[in-house]
C-alpha cells in the first residue's frame, strides 16, 4: 500500500545475501544430525552449525542468491521451449534415484540400499551392476547437459541425441530393476522404476519439443491443453496401452512363494489343475486379443470422433475388466483350493499385473467413453472458437490447466482407474494408510469444505462432530458402558443414518446461537466446542468409559441384504472400497451443491456478508445449512472409522486434528472439491513419506514448513476453485484489461 | 473465604500472564485484522531465550546470591521478550508480508501462521529436546511466602508475575495512547488505506505492533516458566486460551484483552470453589467464554483498537 521506495541496489543485494544465507542456516538446523536437551542447551545448534557440513548448505544459500540475483537474466531461456519438462523430468528421475523404493525387501528399498545390495551380488548381469553403480548418474547428467545445450543453443540434431540417450536410458533402468527383482525373487511393490521411466519419457518430450519447435517463446499450458484436447480420449487410450502392455508382457501376476510367474507362467502354472475355462482361456489368448481389440477399436473411436465405436470400447473395457477380475479370482481360489504357499481362499498371492490390466481396459474404456460423449462438447468449442467476439476468452480459457475439451474428465477417469486398481497392488502398510489417513481425511476435508471452502465459515471445532459419529456408533452397537435399549442395538451401518442425524443435530444446536457471531468469534466458540466434547468424552466415565475409549470392541460393519452377504474383516482393501463408496455418494451430492441456489449463496455470504444479506438471503439459514452438512459428512466419517478401528479413545478427536483438517482444505485450495480432496491426501500421506527420509520425530517439522511454503507461493492452495481463481485474477486469464464478463462465465 | 481468596490470588496470577500473551494476539488483530495462530510460539520462544540466558548466568542455580536475583529476574525478562520480539518480526517478514502482498484470502494467512506454528515447535523441540517438563534453574526462593492477604498466602513469584505485568500493562498503554508509533498503530487499525494517504508507513508499522506483541509475549514465556515448566508444546494451551481471552475482552481492543486475560485466569481458578472437579476447567472456561459472546457478540469491551485505547 505505501509507495515503492528508493532503495540502493546494493543494499538490496546485501539484504537478500543476508537472508539467503540466514534461510540457509535454517536449513542447516532443520537437517542437524542431533537433537540437544535442556541439559545440554546448545548442543543441537552447535552439531548443526558449527561443524564442516554447514558449508554445504551455506553454499546452497549463495547459489540461491545468484539465481534470484540474476533470475532476469534466467527468465528468457526458461521460457524457450522444452525447459519446464527438462527441469520437472530430472527432478522426477532424481527422486526416483534417491527417495524411491526400487525393490521391497532389500533392506529399506531404496536405492541406495538396492545399488549397495546390487553391487554385492556375484553374477548378477553386467549391466544391471553398472546401472546401479554409476551409469544411472552418468546418463542422467549427460541426458541433462546435452538437453540443456540443445534448449539454449537450440541445436536440433543434440535434441534428438538426447530423446534417443533418455529412451535408452529408460529402458536400461527397466531392464536393470526386472533383473534385480527376478534374481532376487522379490514380490514386488516398488514404484522407483516406473517413476524414473515417467521422468525419462517427460526429457524425451522436452528433447522432442526442442528438436520441432521454431518458436523463441513456450506457451506451455497452451501446448499441453492442445495434445489433450486434440483428439478427446485419446490420451487415455494410450496411457491404458502401454500400462497394458507392461501388465500382459512382464508384470507378475501369481506369486506364491516369491516365485514371479508372468501371465504365461502362470498358465503354466495351473496346467492340468482343474483350471475353469474361461480362465485358461484367458491366460492363453483371450486376454491379449481383448487388449489388442478394445485398444484398436478406443483409439479409432478416438482419432475419428466417433460415437459408435466409442460406446463399442466403452462396453468393451468394461466387460474386459470383469473378465479379468473373474480370471485373477479363479485362479486364486484355485491356488487356495491347492495350498499353494499357504493360501487360504481368493485374492492371495496375486501381483500386479492382473490389476494392472484391470487398469488398462479401465482406461481404454474411458476413453472410449469420453471420446463417445466429448463430441458435442468439440463441436461447442469449435464453434465458440469461430466466434470472434470470444477468441480472446477462448484464448485466455487455453492458458488455464486442463481445460482442453475432455482433459478434466480425463484427469477424473484417471484417479478413478488409480484408486480402483492401485490399492490391491499396494503393500500392508501402504493399504492401512490409505484407509485410516487419507481415506477419513479426505471425506473429513470434503465435508469441512463447504463450512470453509464454500461458506467462509472457520470452523476449528470439526472434529467434534466426528467424535459425535464416532461414540454414536459406539453406543448403537453396544460398546458403551449405557447400553442402548435391546430394539435400538444394530450393526455399525445401519448406524449410519442415526449418526447423520445426531451429528446434523450437534450441528444445528452448536450454529445456531454461534453463527451470528461474525468470523474470528466463531473460530474460538467452534475451537471451545470441539474442546468441551473432547474433554466430556474423558471425564464422562460412566457414558463413555472415559479416556480408555469404548469397553468392547466395535464390531467391524456387515451387510446381509437377500442373497448378498459381506463381511468386512481385518483385510484393510475391503475397508478401502467401502470409504470409496461413501466418498463417491458424498462427493455426487455435493457436486450438485456447488453451483445450485444454495451453492452460490454461500458464495455470497463468504465475499460479502452484508451484500448478501441486502440481495434477499437469509444468511442465518444458508449458514446453519452450511454447519449441519459439514457436521454430517464429519458424522459419517466417525461411523466408519469407529466400526474400523473397533478400538478409539478421546485422543483421537484433539484439537490438533480440527486444525489440521482446516489446513487440509486451504492447503489444496478452499472451496474447490479436488482441490480439498488433493490437500487432504497429499497432506495425510506426506507423513507416512517422510518416515523414510527425517527421523520420525521430525516429521511434524517438515510439514510445517511445507505448509508454510506452499502458503507463500501459491495462496490460493493446491487447486484453487474456479470461482475464487476468477476472483483473484479477473475473468482474463493475464489479468490485463478489464473486459466484459463471458455469458458463460457469468454467475 | 481463605479458599475463595486463595484461588483468587492464583486466578490473578495466572490471568496476568495471559492478559500478556492476548495482547500480542489483540495487537495484531488490530493492524492486519488476523488471528496470529503462531503467536504461541513466539510466547515459547521467549520462554527458551530466557532460559538461555538465566542458565548462562545462574547456572544450575546453586548458590545465587540474594542481591543478584533482581537481575536475573530482569534479565530473563528482557531476553525472553527480546527473542520472541526477534522471532515475531521474523514471522510477519516470512509468513504474513509475502501473502500481503499477494493480496491472498483470509485463511490462506490462517494457514501460513499453522505451518509456521508447527514448524517453529517442531524446530524448537529438535534443537533442544521433546521434553515437556523442564524448568528454570531454581536460583531463589520463589514460594516465600511474603505476606497474607484475607488468609491466602502470597508468594515471591506471584508478586513478580503481576508487577511486572501491570508494569509492562501500563507502559503499552502510555505507548498507543500518546507516542508517534502507538498513534500510527492506531491509524492503522482504524483504517489502513487512510492511514497511507496520511503518510504512515504501513509496513513498518506493522512490523512493530508484531515486535511489542511479541516483547509482551516472551515476558509472559518467561514468567510462565518460572511459575510451571517449560518444553517446546508449551506454547499451545496458553495461546489458545490467551486467543480466548483476547476474544472475551473484545478482539482488536487493548485493554480488553487485559480485562479477559484476567476474568479467564480468574474462572478458570474458580473452577474448584463452587465444587466443579478440576477436570471441568477448560469445559467451564469455553462455556464462559460462549456465554459472554452471546449476550455481548463483540465481547466485554466491545471491539477496535482504536476507539479503547
Amino acid at each position: 500500500m505505501s509507495a515503492p521506495k528508493r532503495t540502493n541496489p546494493r543494499t538490496e543485494s546485501l539484504k537478500r545475501l543476508v537472508s539467503c544465507l540466514l534461510a540457509s542456516l535454517v536449513v542447516a538446523l532443520m537437517w542437524g544430525p542431533q537433537e540437544g536437551s535442556f541439559g545440554n542447551f546448545w548442543f543441537g545448534i552447535t552439531q548443526s552449525i558449527f561443524k564442516p557440513r554447514v558449508l554445504v548448505f551455506l553454499a546452497l544459500g549463495v547459489v540461491l542468491f545468484l539465481v534470484i540475483s540474476f533470475w532476469p537474466k534466467v527468465v528468457p531461456y526458461l521460457t524457450r521451449p522444452g525447459v519446464g519438462p527438462l527441469v520437472s523430468g530430472g527432478v522426477t528421475v532424481l527422486a526416483a534415484q534417491t527417495l524411491m523404493h526400487w525393490g521391497d525387501g532389500i533392506g529399506d528399498s531404496k536405492f541406495g540400499t538396492v545399488a549397495t545390495a546390487v553391487s554385492n551380488t556375484p553374477g548378477i548381469a553386467p549391466l544391471t551392476k553398472a546401472f546401479f553403480g554409476w551409469l544411472c548418474w552418468v546418463m542422467l547428467a549427460v541426458i541433462f547437459v546435452l538437453a540443456a545445450l540443445a534448449i539454449v543453443r537450440g541445436i536440433k540434431v543434440l535434441a534428438w541425441v538426447a530423446a534417443g540417450l533418455s529412451l535408452v536410458a529408460a529402458v536400461i533402468a527397466y531392464v536393470a530393476h526386472h533383473s534385480v527383482v527376478t534374481y532376487a525373487h522379490l514380490l514386488d511393490h516398488s514404484l522407483g522404476v516406473y517413476v524414473e521411466i515417467i521422468g525419462y519419457l517427460v526429457i524425451i518430450t522436452a528433447a522432442v519439443v526442442t528438436a520441432l519447435s521454431s518458436a523463441e517463446m513456450a506457451e506451455g499450458r497452451v501446448a499441453v491443453n492442445r495434445v489433450l484436447g486434440w483428439r478427446p480420449g485419446l490420451p487415455l487410450v494410450v496411457l491404458g496401452l502401454v500400462v497394458g502392455l507392461l501388465a500382459f508382457a512382464s508384470a507378475t501376476w501369481f506369486s506364491p512363494q516369491n516365485f514371479n510367474a508372468t501371465m504365461s507362467d502362470t498358465h503354466e502354472r495351473f496346467r492340468g489343475t482343474g483350471l475353469a475355462p474361461l480362465a485358461v482361456q484367458y491366460l492363453i489368448w483371450l486376454g491379449w486379443t481383448l487388449f489388442a481389440v478394445t485398444t484398436l477399436v478406443g483409439a479409432a473411436a478416438a482419432y475419428l470422433r466417433n460415437r459408435v465405436l466409442g460406446w463399442v470400447a466403452a462396453a468393451g473395457g468394461a466387460i474386459s475388466v470383469v473378465l479379468t477380475l473373474i480370471t485373477i479370482y479363479d485362479f486364486s481360489k484355485l491356488a487356495g483350493q491347492l495350498h499353494v504357499d499357504s493360501a487360504t481362499g481368493p485374492w492371495q498371492n496375486l501381483g500386479a499385473g492382473g490389476w494392472m490390466a484391470c487398469g488398462a481396459f479401465f482406461l481404454i474404456g474411458a476413453g472410449g467413453f469420453i471420446a463417445a460423449t466429448a463430441h458435442g462438447s468439440v463441436r461447442e468449442a469449435l464453434a465458440r472458437a469461430a466466434d470472434s467476439d470470444v477468441v480472446a476468452s477462448g484464448r485466455a480459457a487455453s492458458t488455464q490447466f486442463l481445460s482442453a475439451p475432455g482433459a478434466m474428465r480425463s484427469g477424473i477417469m484417471l484417479a478413478i482407474a488409480v484408486a480402483l486398481f492401485y490399492p490391491p497392488t499396494a503393500t500392508g502398510f501402504w493399504q492401512s494408510v490409505l484407509v485410516s489417513e487419507i481415506g477419513i481425511y479426505v471425506l473429513l476435508a470434503i465435508g469441512l469444505n463447504v463450512v470453509v471452502g464454500w461458506a467462509g465459515l472457520l470452523d476449528l471445532g470439526f472434529i467434534a462432530f466426528y467424535a459425535i459419529g464416532s461414540y454414536t456408533t459406539a453406543y448403537l452397537v453396544g460398546s458403551l458402558p449405557i447400553k442402548p435399549p435391546s430394539w435400538l442395538h444394530m450393526s455399525p451401518l445401519l448406524a449410519i443414518p442415526f449418526a447423520v442425524a445426531i451429528c446434523l443435530l450437534a450441528g444445528l444446536a452448536l450454529g445456531a446461537p454461534t453463527l451470528r457471531l461474525r468470523g474470528d468469534y466463531l473460530a474460538i466458540v467452534t475451537l471451545g466446542f470441539g474442546e468441551i466434547i473432547r474433554i466430556v468424552a474423558v471425564n464422562a466415565d460412566g457414558v463413555t468409559n472415559g479416556s480408555r475409549g469404548p469397553d468392547t470392541q466395535v464390531p467391524h460393519p456387515v451387510i446381509h441384504l437377500g442373497p448378498i452377504h459381506i463381511t468386512w474383516g481385518l483385510n484393510q482393501l475391503q475397508y478401502w472400497y467401502l470409504l470409496l463408496v461413501f466418498v463417491v455418494i458424498v462427493l455426487l451430492a455435493f457436486r450438485r451443491l456447488e453451483n445450485s441456489r444454495i451453492g452460490r449463496a454461500w458464495a455470497a455470504i463468504r465475499e460479502d456478508e452484508v451484500a448478501a444479506q441486502a440481495t434477499g438471503i437469509n444468511t442465518f439459514q444458508i449458514k446453519l445449512l452450511a454447519f449441519a452438512i459439514g457436521a454430517s459428512t464429519s458424522g459419517l466419517a466417525g461411523v466408519f472409522f469407529a466400526s474400523q478401528v473397533g478400538f478409539f479413545n478421546p485422543d483421537n478427536f484433539v484439537l490438533n486434528n480440527s486444525i489440521l483438517v482446516v489446513a487440509y482444505v486451504v492447503f489444496g485450495g478452499m472451496g474447490s472439491l479436488p482441490g480439498a480432496m488433493a490437500g487432504a491426501a497429499l497432506l495425510t500421506w506426506l507423513p507416512e513419506f517422510l518416515k523414510d527420509q527425517v527421523p520420525a520425530a521430525d516429521r511434524q517439522m517438515w510439514i510445517g514448513a511445507v505448509v508454510l511454503a506452499m502458503m507463500i507461493f501459491r495462496p490460493g492452495g493446491l487447486l484453487p476453485a474456479r470461482r475464487r481463481a476468477i476472483e483473484l485474477r479477473g475473468f482474463d486469464g493475464a489479468g490485463s484489461q478489464p473486459r466484459a464478463v463471458p455469458a458463460s462465465e457469468g454467475m | 473465604m481463605t479458599d475463595f481468596m486463595s484461588y483468587l490470588v492464583l486466578g490473578i496470577t495466572r490471568g496476568s500472564m495471559y492478559a500478556l500473551i492476548a495482547l500480542g494476539y489483540t495487537l495484531v488483530y488490530g493492524v492486519l485484522q488476523l488471528i496470529n495462530f503462531a503467536h504461541s510460539e513466539v510466547f515459547m520462544s521467549g520462554a527458551f531465550g530466557s532460559y538461555a540466558i538465566v542458565h548462562l548466568l545462574v547456572g544450575d542455580g546453586k548458590g545465587t546470591p540474594a542481591w543478584a536475583v533482581p537481575f536475573v529476574l530482569i534479565a530473563g525478562i528482557l531476553s525472553g521478550a527480546i527473542t520472541a520480539a526477534a522471532i515475531a518480526w521474523t514471522l510477519e517478514r516470512v509468513a504474513y508480508r509475502p501473502l500481503r502482498k499477494r493480496g491472498a484470502p483470509k485463511l490462506a494467512f490462517l494457514i501460513s501462521a499453522i505451518g509456521a506454528s508447527f514448524f517453529l515447535s517442531q524446530l524448537a523441540g529438535k534443537l533442544f529436546g521433546r521434553l515437556t517438563s523442564n524448568s528454570f534453574p531454581a536460583f531463589w526462593d520463589q514460594n516465600h511466602i511474603i505476606f497474607h492477604l484475607f488468609g491466602a498466602p502470597v508468594r515471591t513469584l506471584q508478586i513478580v508475575i503481576v508487577g511486572s505485568a501491570v508494569v509492562m500493562m501500563l507502559f503499552l498503554d502510555r505507548l498507543v495512547s500518546s507516542t508517534k508509533l502507538g498513534r500510527s498503530i492506531r491509524a492503522v487499525s482504524e483504517d489502513a488505506p487512510t492511514a497511507a494517504l496520511m503518510g504512515i508507513d504501513i509496513d513498518k508499522t506493522i512490523s512493530r505492533t508484531f515486535i511489542i506483541g511479541g516483547l509482551l509475549g516472551g515476558a509472559a514465556g518467561f514468567l510462565f516458566g518460572l511459575n510451571f515448566s517449560l518444553g517446546n508444546t508449551m506454547g499451545f494451551l496458553p495461546g489458545v486460551k490467551a486467543f480466548a481471552a483476547a476474544v472475551l475482552g473484545g478482539i482488536g481492543n487493548i485493554r480488553g484483552a487485559m480485562i479477559g486475560g484476567l476474568v479467564l485466569g480468574i474462572v478458570e481458578n474458580m473452577v474448584p470453589v463452587v465444587h466443579i472437579d478440576t477436570s471441568w476447567t477448560d469445559v467451564v472456561a469455553f462455556v464462559v467464554l460462549v456465554l459472554v459472546l452471546m449476550f455481548r457478540p463483540t465481547g466485554i469491551l466491545g471491539e477496535r483498537l482504536g476507539r479503547a485505547a
